[in-house]
């Protein structure tokens, strides 16, 4: 789709950041996300995913490098412009929030004065929620919940989602169904998206992804390339075979690790 | 939904009118003699407006700090706002201060209001941002503190000055005069306006500061904006008649079944419910014991305890 | 000539009327206090009155008037309602911001100034002046002032002893500096040992009495005070006044600026009393 020449949405130019006083957590990070791009970003826990997702979305500063947006750095946007290109969702949804599906899809609106053309219908159309419109967000399964708040970001307009582990705490059935529902709106609408995961065999089904180990890239590219014996131990610390069949799709043996 | 605005306007006007016509004696306002209008609008009138204004000041308070704490159980109280007021009242009760003649009282309830607020505000204040916690914190900690000061000043006080100084902090609407309503109304209505402003991001905040963010807002500064309306209401309203517990605390509750959670319904409705409960609990304190008058706060305690208990066991009712 | 005379006598009867501080009595009276209500009785002005307060319970004809609330907490609609000339209230008891009501809304007040038990004469004989009782109240201050003058020049005792007045015990509340119990017991020649507290009705503590020891203690009267009052005797056996048995009940007629205050002083100078 998008080719390395065009102008990526969303370009991390050696980036570093901390969260403590000194000592860099990420250093000289760089790399861009292109339109019509799902990207997995995938490490283990405290690797860095939550920290890039979260200074890609202007949540946290970089302490140096340049981050920019659509070619204009992004500490220049208002947080309204900035929110109507891209969409952030955290680890952790609270959904004890007493709004209805409906209330809470419509609050993808917020940075707008004007109702753009999707309607909440359709974006509850998109995720499959249309006949759980008015029902409270707590009676929800969680794959149903998370499905909600992308229902949200897409009434938002972003062209940019980034999901810190949309897929934790699912049960399988529903981590295929998001990565399907999320594969159809990059296909149908354009929309790029960077989401954090540590499950390696969800990561060998994505056609780009991320490696990353103590805030720095591994590698990024092709599953193929990337995920390879060697780089899955620098990046888990675990010795693992990947059986790659033909006509079937790659998948992680744990047995030498047992 | 039009039936719905309809009908949060009406509930309040009405209890309103009930409150000039009703009381210790009915009076029949197409047939007054010279005693009942003088008793209409010289006593009740301004007295019923006032508990208007306190209870739409509790009401919209409580759906705002409910949101902006994402805590259920809290109150406008709990930022200790009340407690410095009540200190301040307190001190001008016992000793007797009448510089401002009877906007005395008033006015030092609210600047004790304001310090407490704004040190509530400071002490909150860390890296840029107002934090929930941290608010909540200072709050409950000043709470403690002012209130053991003033039982200090009370233990030392005659018990003449004791007496005023507690009738005051239970919530007294008996000295209401149309003095002090154009006073009460301006922030009352301003901090009003204020949340309602800032009602989307108050939605956005109960979400979570990262969503919030995602959506476009600035979690600190809207927070801090919404404290202050907060602020200025509850001060407002302990300034005009003391300490009148329960409503900034269930009222958004009550009315969350028919207005729903969106910020910007359930904050006038809050208002207008509040105010409206204010006003019959008023009534209810100076006709039910006549010619004794209850404290307005006794009322809405003995209302609200049961009423809070009881809605403790209706399942998913205490979210925010 | 002579009807010159008679025009300027009756013009300046007039005048003088106008001017005179002397009030008409008025027809309806309200009072906020039970101090009050007795001295209006005393005065004579009883059937005027129109409204009580609900702890006005002396006399007995008292308790029959309609109420209009408490004393820091009157009923301003009731009060209205009853169409008052006058309405009586205290100094020291009925709250401030009430008389301004009241006199925002038209409505006559007066207030009763006296605290002490110095001044009771006179504050009858303002209260006479305005209400248009100016006999009767003369009669009443003045029996007060004899009674009064009577303690005054009796022979002082030889030794001053050391007196307590428990207002109540529990908490323990005292009769300090400033009540009217502490002028009583002034005027008796006796000293009250806690007449350097900071207020008049000080709360006061069990160990300060322990140590100031009290040869004679005296509790007002109140429901149930017996009963309760014998805990802390328990806590006070070491302090003379319990150990010699002298501790006396005694009515609450001190507590307030009333035509039984005198009563109040004969009963205790009943049981002090050493003089002639």
């Amino acid at each position: 789709m998008s080719s390395a020449s065009d102008l990526p949405i969303l370009d991390f130019d050696r980036i570093s950041f901390s969260y403590a006083k000194n000592g860099a957590f990420i250093k000289d990070l760089s790399f861009s996300i292109g339109e019509g791009e799902f990207i997995g970003l995938l490490g283990a826990n405290g690797s860095g995913k939550s920290t890039i997702l979260k200074l890609g979305g202007g949540i946290l500063k970089p302490s140096a490098g340049r981050l920019m947006l659509w070619g204009k750095s992004l500490q220049t946007f208002r947080n309204r412009d900035r929110a109507k290109l891209i969409s952030y969702m955290p680890q952790s949804l609270d959904v004890t929030v007493p709004f209805t599906v409906r209330e809470l899809v419509d609050m993808g609106l917020y940075p707008y004065d004007i109702r753009p053309a999707m309607t909440t219908g359709e974006a509850l159309d998109m995720v499959g929620l249309r006949g759980r419109a008015d029902g409270r967000l707590a009676d929800l399964s969680s794959g149903e919940q998370r499905r909600t708040f992308i229902a949200m970001t897409l009434l938002q307009g972003a062209g940019l989602l980034l999901l810190d582990e949309p897929l934790a705490n699912l049960d399988i059935r529903y981590q295929i169904e998001l990565v399907l529902l999320l594969r159809r709106l990059k296909e149908e609408r354009n929309i790029s998206i960077v989401m954090a995961l540590h499950d390696i065999n969800v990561a060998l089904q994505l056609e780009k992804v991320m490696l990353i180990k103590s805030g720095e890239i591994l590698g990024i590219g092709a599953p193929e390339e990337v995920l390879t014996e060697e780089r899955i131990r620098q990046a888990f610390g675990i010795k693992v075979r990947i059986i790659r069949q033909q006509g079937e799709n790659a998948y992680v043996s744990y047995k030498n690790s047992f | 939904m039009k039936t719905k605005l309809v009908v949060i306007i009406l509930v309040p006007l009405v209890v309103f009118g009930l409150s000039l016509v009703l009381g210790p004696k009915i009076i029949n306002p197409f047939a007054m003699d010279e005693t009942s209008r003088e008793i209409l609008f010289s006593v009740r009138a301004p007295r019923s407006i006032v508990a208007l204004l306190m209870g739409m000041a509790l009401g919209a308070s409580g759906a705002v700090l409910q949101g902006i704490l994402r805590n259920p159980l809290a109150d406008p109280y709990i930022l200790g706002i009340s407690s410095g007021a009540s200190l301040s009242a307190a001190i001008g009760i016992i000793m007797g201060l009448t510089f401002l003649g009877s906007f005395t009282i008033p006015v030092l309830a609210f600047a004790g209001a304001i310090f407490t607020g704004s040190l509530v505000g400071v002490m909150g204040w860390k890296r840029g941002g107002l934090w929930p916690e941290r608010l909540l914190l200072a709050g409950v900690g000043l709470s403690f503190l002012f209130s053991a000061l003033l039982m200090l000043i009370m233990s030392v006080s005659s018990d003449e000055g004791l007496r005023r100084a507690t009738l005051w902090i239970f919530g007294d609407l008996s000295m209401s005069d149309w003095s002090r309503i154009p006073f009460g109304l301006i922030f009352v209505l301003g901090g009003m306006l204020l949340s309602m402003a800032r009602a989307k991001a108050l939605n956005a905040l109960i979400l979570g500061d990262e969503l919030a963010h995602s959506l476009g807002f600035t979690p600190h500064v809207e927070r801090f904006f919404l404290f202050v309306s907060v602020g200025l209401m509850t001060s407002a309203s302990v300034s005009l008649g003391g300490m009148i517990g329960f409503i900034g605390l269930l009222v958004p509750h009550m009315i969350r079944f028919f207005a729903g959670s969106d910020s910007r319904a359930l904050i006038p409705a809050s208002a207008f419910m509040g105010g409206a409960l204010l006003c019959v609990a008023d009534l209810v304190s100076r006709s039910i014991l006549p010619p004794m008058e209850l404290p307005a706060g006794v009322v809405t305690a003995i209302i609200g305890s049961p009423y809070f208990l009881y809605l403790l066991r209706r399942r998913n009712v205490l979210s925010v | 000539m002579k009807k010159v005379t008679i025009l300027l006598a009756v013009l300046l009867v007039c005048v003088a009327a106008q001017y005179s501080h002397a009030g008409e009595t008025p027809k309806r009276i309200v009072s906020l206090a039970p101090n009050m209500t007795e001295l209006l009785f005393a005065l004579g002005l009883g059937d005027r009155i129109v409204g009580v307060t609900s702890f006005c319970d002396y006399p007995e004809a008292a308790k029959k008037k309609p109420k209009i609330g408490g004393m820091s907490n009157p009923s301003l609609e009731a009060v209205i309602a009853l169409k008052p000339d006058v309405v009586v209230m205290t100094v020291d008891g009925n709250p401030k911001e009430f008389e301004e009501r009241l006199r925002s809304l038209k409505i006559k007040t007066f207030v009763f100034r006296a605290k002490r038990l110095r001044e009771f004469p006179q504050g009858i004989r303002e209260m006479g002046a305005v209400l248009g009782a100016a006999e009767k109240a003369d009669v009443l201050s003045g029996e007060v002032e004899k009674t009064l003058e009577r303690f005054r020049t009796a022979r002082q005792p030889a030794k001053k002893e050391k007196v307590l007045f428990i207002v109540w015990p529990e908490p323990l509340i005292v009769a300090g500096p400033g009540s009217i119990a502490d002028d009583a017991l002034t005027l008796l020649g006796e000293k009250n040992i806690s007449d350097d507290s900071r207020t008049s009705y000080p709360k006061y503590s069990i160990e300060e009495i322990i140590r100031r020891a009290p040869d004679v203690i005296f509790i007002g009267k109140g429901k149930g005070m017996e009963r309760v009052s014998k805990g802390l005797l328990q806590r006070l056996e070491t302090v003379p006044a319990v150990k010699n048995g002298k501790v006396f009940y005694v009515s609450d007629y001190l507590y307030r600026l009333t035509p039984r205050t005198v009563k109040g002083l004969e009963e205790l100078d009943r049981y002090i009393g050493r003089r002639d």
